[in-house]
């Protein structure tokens, strides 16, 4: 038998991929976490009210989901309800890392297959008009900031943000921050809109040279997202049949009941299934799951997709296209938003401390992250993360076999192989911090 | 186009076990795309290999397995000056609190999986296996931080301590009895944090941040580990130091905030910044911490 391993990169974290080969059929294929972060383990018999301090560790890209996650988990346990103007500073946090990140995976991870290149920063010296890639670079890293930008706005700091609090948030946000942020995003909105159009032109020319948009069979979809426009910030989880017909809607306490979850020899990050059934989170999950945008530009691009690929679209690259959909309506979401009143009243509620077992959500660029925390004494006594790069793998491992099979055969191995691998896993956008937390 | 950039400097970046905030961080920084070339960084080159010619290596992430140890090493053979991005490599950051027999024990029984690197008991600083040249603490630094490691460490203008540049005044007749709750209660603008009754460590914390956490009202943590004049002795020192702020300004019990200092998990990131001092290693020289 022929194992075939290939590295990873411009993913977040340390994964592999190993392809297993015998006479000419691919009999297996592997997404293998090579790393393994541990938190679940060491945050046991930490106080209860730093997780919202020490989770954002967990992933320096997704750490404003596990922020928000955690201190939602905690007044879930706490019994308290935060005022609606820190919901909105919420979302706002939570729209800056859809902007960045969606930014980053557009730009910095799967644009350099667009056009041949190893990097966005080697964009310049690959093959094509050097002065079109350059200008290419610099706009894509301008749109990421803004995300970095809108972060720090809403949450204090850039990376690992502190401003969301057990009972609402530290404060609300001044008139002139305010301006000063939407400029910049009234700015940058046109320039994230051709850049996607540009991104959306490349990927058609490269179905056009690869001949495929990837593993279109159906799957389940997965996200807490709402019918007729994105939420972030949502108690609800949506479950998406193969066929379009929603099967189920829960509370994240009861996600026992609807996902199964199972450990792997070969990996340090475990699997989810639907039941025993495939199924996929993130971009194209919530798209397959919303009738609209409802913000105005990012519907015509929703139409567009809906309009090329029908509804609900399977192939595993129209991800990428609706992460440029999310990032357009993430601009626009955030520009209505802070043209409000962001001081209208007090930002938090006091809280007491309190015994007892909590769950938070948040959609995260990934998918649905749940905490779950039992408190005893103020200390955490289990911490579980329900993490949505683990409800992809099956998904990218079914991914990884029609890719296999495409190019594997009796005679030989297709160099593109190692390409298409690249491709799919990225199309997911897995975060491996995240998944072996 | 293609020549001129081949001339400027060489960096790699090594990212071990981490969270990858650090590099985020350094892309946040895109000003060093027109001062260097990057020749290997996973997380946005799809570069394989850290190329001969390379000579500035930046390390993040802590040593978790062995994978880490033969990586960083060899990286660091190549390279003719070694960076320490971030807590997790400089004293084995948010990662330290597996350092507990009762974690550890649950963690090690992950680490035999087939095929996989094999973890190693606890979460190791970098310096522990190669030498470093520059330590750049930060969970994670800060883009300006970053652009002063690459490109001009001495003439960073940083100030000594966090509290320089946090700006909220201190009060003498505003003196709490207790320590409020990590997250609790209404913070006060403009009025220092340790006056509102927050275990805050800004007062002996290394500046250089900007106060980022501070500012915005939340209580400083430590990430940059302690400040010059306490970098090169026990840790106690610092404890005491810090004690010795609260007791100037505020009337909690000096039990409560030594209980607080002292609690592995009460004080999180004092507690990884410990391992400065940490065993038979000579103290980082504060010249070579930025």
């Amino acid at each position: 038998m022929t194992t075939l391993r290939f590295p990873l990169s411009r993913i977040e974290g340390h994964a592999r991929v190993e392809i297993e080969v015998q006479d000419g059929q691919v009999v297996a294929a592997q997404f293998q976490a090579i790393e393994m972060r541990g938190f679940r383990y060491f945050v046991q018999g930490t106080p209860a009210e730093q997780m919202p301090v020490i989770t954002p560790r967990i992933c320096g890209v997704c750490s404003t989901a596990h922020h928000v996650a955690s201190v939602k988990a905690l007044e879930d346990i706490f019994e308290v309800e935060p005022p609606d103007l820190a919901k909105e500073i919420r979302e706002l946090l939570l729209l800056g890392q859809l902007i960045q990140n969606q930014a980053t995976s557009l730009f910095i991870f799967t644009m350099p297959d667009r056009v041949g290149a190893s990097s966005i920063f080697q964009m310049d010296e690959s093959e094509a008009d050097p002065e079109k890639q350059l200008g290419l670079a610099q706009r894509s890293l301008k749109v990421r900031q803004v995300g970095t930008h809108l972060i720090t706005l809403a949450g204090g700091q850039f990376i690992h943000p502190i401003k969301a609090i057990i009972g609402g948030v530290t404060s609300g946000i001044e008139r002139k921050d305010a301006d000063k942020m939407l400029a910049e995003l009234e700015e940058l909105l046109p320039v994230a809109c051709t850049l996607f159009d540009e991104y959306w032109d490349m990927s058609m020319a490269m179905k056009e040279r690869i001949g495929t948009w990837g593993d279109d069979q159906p799957a389940f979809y997965i996200a807490s997202t709402g019918t007729t426009r994105p939420q972030l910030n949502s108690n609800t989880i949506r479950v998406l049949g193969p066929d379009g017909v929603e099967r189920a809607s829960f509370a994240p306490h009861h996600f026992r009941d609807y996902l199964d979850y199972q450990e792997t020899e070969y990996s340090y990050a475990g699997q989810t299934s639907y039941q025993g059934e495939v199924m996929r989170a993130n971009s194209l999950a919530r798209i397959n799951l919303a009738l609209s945008m409802g913000t105005p530009l990012a519907d015509e691009y929703l139409d567009k997709l809906t309009h090329t690929f029908g509804k609900p679209a399977h192939p595993i690259l129209l991800f990428d296209l609706c992460r440029g959909i999310e990032l357009v309506y993430a601009f626009e979401r955030a520009i209505e938003m802070l043209s409000k009143d962001l001081l209208y009243e007090d930002t938090s509620v006091p809280y007491s401390l309190k015994d007892g077992e909590g769950y938070g959500l948040v959609e995260a660029p990934r998918g649905p992250l749940i905490h779950h925390y039992t408190v005893k004494d103020g200390l955490i006594e289990d911490a579980e993360f329900i993490i949505p790069t683990v409800h992809n793998m099956l998904a990218i491992e079914r991914a990884l076999k029609v890719a296999g099979e495409r190019y594997v055969s009796g005679e030989a191995i297709d160099l593109e192989l190692e390409k298409a691998v690249g491709r799919v896993v990225r199309a997911f956008d897995p975060c491996i911090a995240c998944a072996t937390q | 186009m293609t020549s001129q950039k081949q001339t400027l400097p060489r960096f790699a970046v090594l990212q071990l076990s981490g969270c990858a905030g650090c590099e985020v961080a350094l892309i946040n920084a895109s000003e060093w795309v027109e001062k260097y070339q990057l020749v290997y960084m996973p997380l946005v080159t799809s570069t394989h290999r850290i190329p001969a010619d390379t000579e500035i290596l930046l390390v993040s992430g802590g040593v978790r397995n062995d994978e880490d140890v033969y990586n960083l090493k060899r990286a660091a053979e190549i390279v003719d000056k070694v960076i320490a991005v971030g807590t997790c490599a400089i004293s084995g950051g948010v990662a330290n609190l597996g350092d507990r027999d009762e974690v550890r024990e649950l963690f090690m029984a992950q680490s035999n999986r087939h095929h996989l690197p094999h973890l190693l008991p606890k979460s190791h600083p970098i310096d522990t296996f190669v030498d470093v040249d520059l330590y750049l603490p930060g969970c994670p630094p800060t883009p300006e931080l970053f652009m002063a490691a690459l490109t001009d460490p001495e003439g960073f203008d940083g100030s000594s301590i966090v509290c320089i540049e946090c700006g909220r005044k201190k009060l003498k007749d505003m003196r709490p009895r207790h320590l409020l709750g990590f997250q609790q209660g209404e913070v006060l603008p403009d009025i220092c944090l340790i006056n509102q009754g927050y275990l805050c460590l800004g007062s002996s914390t290394r500046g250089g941040c900007r106060a980022i956490c501070t500012r915005p009202g939340h209580p400083c943590v430590g990430c940059r580990g302690p400040s010059d004049a306490y970098i090169e002795k026990p840790s106690q020192v610092w404890f005491d130091r810090v004690q010795k702020v609260f007791e100037r300004l505020t009337d909690i019990p000096p039990e409560e905030i030594h209980e607080a200092l002292h609690s592995p998990q009460l004080s999180l990131f004092v507690f990884q910044f410990t391992d400065y001092m940490n065993g038979d290693r000579p103290p980082r020289p504060k010249e070579k911490i930025l």
